[in-house]
């Protein structure tokens, strides 16, 4: 598939800048489909949303019209209606919510608006996480515009995060905003029956919502012909790493991971080998090198032992350390549990504790068996996916790349050090942990 | 309310039916199979699952899930880790997890012998570590107020304590700080946590990392003698175990009673039986010698009392605390009245049966849908458990009214018969919505009451007595007013009033720090007093007789539902039981007192409780049938007194933290009433007072120094305090700036 | 000048429940302090009608609230994944060279803060920085001496 063929809707009318201002949204044909909605009703958009096979978009990948059908109607509940947009997009790789935002606010403003008549909100809210200034910015700007155009017939609150990753799963999403430590809920209840102030809550991914509008226009039916069965329409696929032009391209579903990572992102940069690919975001279990021509799709992922996810896509060269960077996601996942779960709050850390070692040599083998198992014995067992997804992926470091963390614990340290791009990377929790809470290995 | 639908499920392959809806955790229960817990309490409201202890296999569920936060449904079959391999694996996961950083102080820490951690690593736990680096290591113990300590080595963070501190308690004070491996429980700063129920953590925390200090490195938990009592110190009558050791007691535990205080307890109740071990406790009879009191012995202090006795007969006085058991009480009206042919009585508030139609247990205040408090005194003062239903109520949907001086409802001190009889009428909007409801429980807090009456009219006229759910509860200032009424009554049925006072019997402390009872002292020819502390009788007895505490009486006690509950004292007490020696005083008088106190009620309630036995009552008292409504003269409200001394009208109240055990506690000097006085903000301003300068309050040539609390729900021309700091103050004052 | 308490005030307005303001109302405290000094978080409490423990609880939970005080710049490199594979470490090392402090740590002056921070969102043009939320997209080592040079002077 050439990229040039390739339909794009979420970014449509972008291609060249941006179309922040309402004027250039409405040339583009912006807010006609929230019109068409008005006609359609509820029922009848939440019917071609269903037909679109649209899935979330913000990783879970759950079909958005059957979330949305499970809100009640609103003479069958007491409370208000709630949409909640999620912008907290933390998850590293990721950097498509923020394109979004920052290029096409009205198209998310309409889909909000779109979703929310769907529904029958009674207010919507948009959770933006604390680091997008310049993004929340844009968006309130473009919102006072539409305000002011008499488009926003649903009130919209913007609602501005303040650091943490965790905020992104939607039930702490939901805790933060109303004001409280961001942990996740255990559900059920889900979110669409006891929700935001324990009310019936839709809440859907920035590119989910601003994929709404197009498939009004185009239609559930013609949308669902895009991309593969089963993983239906476009995606905004975040390319990082080391390629040589990084980027979000939007792409059918079902794209190879060759074709985005050699048409649009021009190949591995400084003319390196491919070593890893981290398919779609941190929290997806790693591939490798062989596996580029998977495509880009739920099934084909799955099958090839690995997630979609938020569709990131991290390049990885052949001087990395595998060890190494399994060290500093680990990092990131255990700076950012949130502390709630038993398994998550002591298992990410005693994961890192352990890489560590193993990354600078003091490990023994049963340690490395040791760094299985406890992955082992978090996954399943946590509250909510965080702590499960760093078990998983670095289990999936050591299955891919097992030699690696081998050489580690027989050469004592990294046979790469001297070479490898990730030598010297710290983190966060080198500064928040070490020396206050003893963290030195002992033994 | 209809029968819950019932629905089957196989647990472990045991069969059982229970209600739809209910928790895995009480179903498993059901079926005799334990789900072990850390972080679950259903009394801090739905399960959080954020231990992972009580992880079980679902058949048809790939992953695990948590037992504690899922519903029960049709045809569900579980296994747990008895019979789950998966379902095992998960929960010795979480077990390793917990112990990772978990300190191995078991032999020094206060929870050993009754921790939840101990006892299931001991069942789940692998018996070593595969932990190979330094165990985190923090500060430990720090202190969190003066009667808690936190050592965060030791916390697994299961969230009880700031759970209950924010969805029970609703007071904020305790909190998780921190994210991930880094968060743990804290107050604010060095604050200490001040909430008055914050030492129902203790006993929430399943760890040894929220602990008692007054209790730190006492006693293993095996090697006390337990008795099932209930507190003493107000109206509620909470449900305790009172925990001793080598006949000291160690500890005052909740003994949950679902329908009275569903095992809470204020830090009143928990922390103040140190006043026990006092030094400024009397032990010994005293007598008013030339100089001061000298110490005398048993013998002949019950020689003197006797002659005391005989010489005043026909004069005698009898001033009974709200205290006092119904049995002490009736064991001290009989001697009056039968040995010494008195009849006059002090009782410590004016009692009636009006409201015993209306009676509701307090639980019922949690389903109410309306509630209306009249609330002179605040409620938290006086019956402090309350306030906690009050609130679990509110979170439960009821709409809570406070009427008083700094109510919803703004009325003065002392208009809440006026603000009752308004409610009655047909066009009251607030009565309008109670005529309504289904559910309405009235309260009354404060003074004025005619022992309930105006409330019992009020309840009448809105029908409560036909309405299940609904009632009508006074709360008295004390803790047994209405059983001493009773048993005062039932020990004789004559009325002879002394012309002169020969003798003044002065029971309990309480009695002994009331104004009116000092001035019959002044009168009497002679007093005897029996008290724990020697404070205010001291200066005026002629006799003082060490009394005993209610953490050390057998007996019997009415509250403010009107259930009668038993206390059943720790054993051995520095004191002689009051019975003991009455029985011998009874003997040279000549009445023939039980030497018993279940016998004293056997006789007590053959004459006045309808012949029920103490068996009856149970470890957990039941709320006894009561009659039948009825209409009665309803006295008329009284007049708003004039004010003399000043223009302000000055409530004084008996703050929480008050009163004679609270005193001799040094743990809960933290929180003794704050040398505060709360004024209205147009008060205020007149004076050009600020929020926290000192002020002048003055009356009658009479002046104490206060701190000024701006309180914008307070009632222009009401100024508040707690009595402490203004005994000596008349209910008119003048408050300016210094 | 409008007060503090009324601004949070007026934030609070905009949902339904007042307790939803925490963040926003932190963040205003934040600003007019410079970092949540004890004062902060007892203003915070009395708008919301919380308390300042529950307050702390929640801005300790979160990154972007300062508890101590900070420079009057902040400066994050993103040193995750993404970023760390074209070089963040050398970014952070170039930062700390110019300012003469490590990760973590204030300019005696008091002028800047510098940390490592997780993925700011801008992958595909890394290596990220952030100068007082403001990202630099990309920024070399090279870069460096120049980004601080501006700040010692702005
Ligand atoms: C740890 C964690 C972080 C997440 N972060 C995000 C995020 O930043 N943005 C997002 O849209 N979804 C995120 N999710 C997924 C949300 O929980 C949720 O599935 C999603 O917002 C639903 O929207 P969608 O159906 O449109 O994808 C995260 C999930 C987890 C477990
Ligand atoms: S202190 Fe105790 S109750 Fe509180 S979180 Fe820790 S273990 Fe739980
Ligand atoms: S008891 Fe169920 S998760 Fe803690």
């Amino acid at each position: 598939m050439a990229k040039t063929a390739s339909p794009v809707l979420v970014l449509a009318g972008a291609e060249a800048g941006d179309l922040r201002a309402l004027e250039d949204y409405r040339r583009a044909g912006g807010y006609a489909s929230l019109e068409q909605a008005r006609k359609l009703g509820s029922e009848r958009v939440i019917a071609e949303i269903k037909e679109s096979g649209i899935r979330g978009r913000g990783g879970a990948g759950f079909p958005m019209g059957q979330k949305a059908s499970f809100i009640p109607a609103p003479e069958k509940t007491a409370k208000p209606i709630y949409l909640v947009v999620n912008a907290d997009e933390s998850e590293p790789g990721a950097f498509k919510d923020r394109e979004i935002i920052e290029r096409v606010p009205h198209r998310l403003i309409e889909g909000m608006q779109i979703a929310a008549l769907a529904i029958q909100a009674e207010a919507c809210f948009i959770y933006i996480r604390g680091e997008y200034l310049t993004g929340s910015e844009i968006f309130a700007a473009a919102l006072a515009e539409a305000e002011a155009a008499g488009l926003v017939g649903i009130p919209i609150t913007v609602h501005r995060g303040a650091g943490a990753y965790i905020c992104g799963e939607e039930t702490a999403l939901l805790e933060s905003l109303e004001g409280k430590r961001g942990q996740p809920r255990s559900k059920p209840p889900f979110p669409a029956l006891v929700g935001l102030y324990d009310s019936p809550t839709l809440i859907n991914n920035v590119e989910t919502i601003a994929t709404v509008p197009k498939i009004i226009e185009l239609g559930g039916a013609a949308y669902a012909k895009i991309g593969v069965a089963g993983s239906t329409g476009t995606r905004l696929f975040s390319l990082s790493g080391n390629v040589v032009r990084g980027g979000n391209y939007e792409l059918p579903h079902g794209t190879t991971f060759r074709e985005l990572i050699e048409d649009c992102g021009g190949g591995i940069s400084e003319g390196r080998k491919l070593k890893a690919i981290i398919p779609g975001g941190s929290s997806t279990p790693i591939l490798g090198a062989d596996q580029i021509d998977t495509p880009m799709d739920y099934a084909s992922m799955e099958k090839a032992g690995s997630f979609i996810g938020s569709a990131s896509v991290i390049v990885i060269d052949d001087r990395a350390c595998m060890v190494q960077l399994a060290l500093r996601l680990t990092q990131f996942y255990m700076n950012e549990s949130c502390g709630k779960c038993t398994p998550c709050r002591e298992g990410t850390r005693w994961l890192e504790m352990i890489l560590r070692k193993i990354e600078e040599g003091r490990a023994s083998r049963a340690e490395l068996d040791l760094l299985l198992d406890v992955c082992d014995r978090i996954l399943g067992n946590c509250l909510c996916p965080l702590g499960d997804s760093n078990a998983m992926i670095v289990a999936s470091y050591v299955r891919h790349f097992r030699a690696e963390f081998e050489a580690h614990v027989e050469k004592g340290g990294c046979p790469v050090a001297a070479t490898s791009s990730l030598t010297g990377v710290r983190s966060p929790v080198d500064e928040l942990y070490r020396g206050r809470v003893g963290q030195e290995a002992a033994l | 309310m209809s029968t819950p639908e019932l629905v089957t499920v196989t647990i472990d392959g045991r069969q059982v039916q229970v209600p739809k809806g209910m928790g895995l955790v009480e179903a498993a229960a059901a079926a005799g199979i334990e789900i072990p817990v850390f972080c679950y309490e259903p009394r801090l409201g739905p399960a959080v699952g954020a231990c992972r202890m009580c992880l079980v296999e679902i058949e048809g569920m790939p992953k695990l899930q948590t037992g504690c936060s899922t519903p029960v449904a049709d045809g569900m079959v579980v296994h747990t880790a008895q019979s789950s391999e998966q379902a095992a694996r998960g929960q010795s996961a979480t077990m390793e997890f917990l112990l990772l950083n978990h300190p191995l102080d078991c032999p020094v820490c206060d929870k050993g012998g009754e921790c939840a951690l101990q006892d299931l690593s001991f069942r789940y736990g692998q018996g070593k570590t595969r932990m190979t680096f330094h165990k985190r290591s923090l500060e430990k113990p720090v202190p969190i107020s003066p009667t808690i300590a936190l050592d965060r080595e030791r916390c697994i963070l299961c969230y009880r304590c700031t759970r209950f501190s924010q969805e029970v308690a609703e007071d904020e004070e305790l909190t998780a700080v921190n994210r991930g491996a880094l968060s743990m429980i804290s107050t604010f700063e060095n604050e200490p946590y001040r909430g008055p129920f914050s030492g129902n953590v203790t006993e929430l925390c399943p760890v040894g990392a929220l602990t008692s200090t007054q209790y730190r490195f006492k006693a293993r938990p095996w090697e006390y003698e337990q008795a099932a009592s209930v507190c003493g110190l107000c109206p509620v009558g909470c449900n305790v175990t009172v925990q001793s050791r080598e006949g000291k007691v160690q500890r005052v535990l909740s003994r949950n009673h679902p329908e009275v205080d569903r095992g809470w307890l204020c830090d009143k109740g928990r922390f103040s039986y140190p006043h026990l071990y006092s030094e400024e406790r009397i032990v010994t009879p005293r007598r008013r010698g030339a100089r001061a009191l000298e110490e005398l012995d048993w013998e002949q202090a019950l020689e003197e009392l006797a002659g005391m006795v005989e010489r005043a007969s026909g004069g005698v006085v009898l001033a009974l605390s709200g205290s006092e058991t119904l049995e002490l009480a009736y064991a001290l009206a009989k001697i009056v009245r039968q040995g010494a042919g008195s009849d006059r009585v002090v009782l410590p508030e004016q009692t009636s049966d009006a409201l015993d139609p209306f009676r509701v247990p307090i639980a019922a205040l949690a389903e109410a849908e309306e509630i209306v408090v009249f609330e002179d005194c605040p409620v938290l003062d006086r019956a402090p458990l309350l306030e906690l239903w009050l609130k679990q109520a509110r979170r439960n949907g009821a709409q809570v009214t406070r009427i008083g001086p700094s109510g919803d409802i703004q009325r003065a001190h002392g208009e809440a018969a006026l603000a009752c009889r308004e409610l009655a009428e047909k066009g009251n909007a607030l009565g309008k919505r109670l005529r309504a409801a289904e559910r309405v429980i009235l309260l009354w807090s404060g003074g004025g009451s005619a022992g309930g009456t105006h409330l019992a009219a009020l309840a009448l006229t809105l029908g409560l007595n036909e309405k299940k759910g609904s009632g009508a509860l006074l709360l008295p200032a004390s803790p047994n007013a209405r059983g001493v009424a009773e048993a005062w009554a039932a020990a004789g049925d004559e009325d002879r009033q002394p012309k002169q006072i020969g003798l003044l019997i002065v029971s309990g402390d309480e009695a002994a720090s009331d104004p009116q009872v000092r001035q019959l002292a002044e009168h009497a020819r002679a007093t005897v007093a029996l008290t724990l502390f020697a404070g205010d009788s001291g200066e005026w007895a002629d006799l003082v007789l060490p009394a005993t505490s209610y953490l050390e009486r057998e007996g019997t006690m009415r509250n403010l539902e009107g259930r009668l509950q038993r206390l059943r004292g720790a054993t051995g007490s520095p004191v002689r039981s009051e019975l003991s020696w009455l029985v011998e005083l009874a003997v040279r008088l000549g009445v023939a007192l039980p030497g018993s106190e279940a016998a004293l009620f056997a006789e007590l309630s053959a004459q006045a409780l309808d012949g029920i036995s103490l068996s009856a009552l149970g470890e957990r008292a039941p709320l006894l049938p009561h009659g039948e409504a009825r209409t009665f003269e309803i006295p008329e409200a009284e007049e708003p007194p004039i004010l003399l001394g000043g223009p302000l009208e000055l409530i004084r109240y008996r703050a929480l933290f008050s009163g004679p055990e609270v005193e001799h506690v040094p743990e809960l000097a933290f929180q003794r009433p704050a040398t505060e006085i709360e004024i209205s903000p147009e008060d205020a301003d007149r004076r050009g007072i600020a929020d926290g300068s000192d002020v002048v309050v003055r009356s009658n040539g009479t002046r104490v120094t206060l701190r000024a609390r701006i309180n914008a729900a307070l009632l222009p021309g009401m100024v508040r305090a707690a009595a402490t700091h203004t005994s000596e103050l008349a209910r008119g004052v003048e408050v300016s700036r210094p | 000048m409008v007060e503090l308490i009324d601004e949070i005030r007026a934030v609070a307005d905009r949902y339904p429940e007042r307790k939803s303001a925490v963040i926003p109302a932190l963040r205003l405290a934040q600003e007019h302090y410079g970092y949540l000094t004890s004062e902060a978080f007892r203003e915070v409490a009395a708008a919301l009608g919380t308390t300042p423990a529950y307050c702390r609880g929640i801005a300790s939970f979160y990154d972007m609230f300062e508890l101590e005080p900070a420079g009057a710049h902040t400066i994050e490199i993103c040193t995750n994944a993404s970023c760390a594979l074209v070089g963040a470490a050398q970014v952070l090392e170039a930062f700390e060279r110019e300012l003469g402090i490590t990760a973590g740590e204030t300019t005696p002056d008091g002028r800047v803060t510098l940390r490592s921070a997780e993925c700011l969102g801008g992958c595909g043009r890394g290596t990220v920085v952030a100068i007082d939320h403001r990202y630099r997209e990309p920024v070399r080592p090279e870069d460096v001496p120049a980004i601080v040079e501006e700040l010692r002077r702005g």
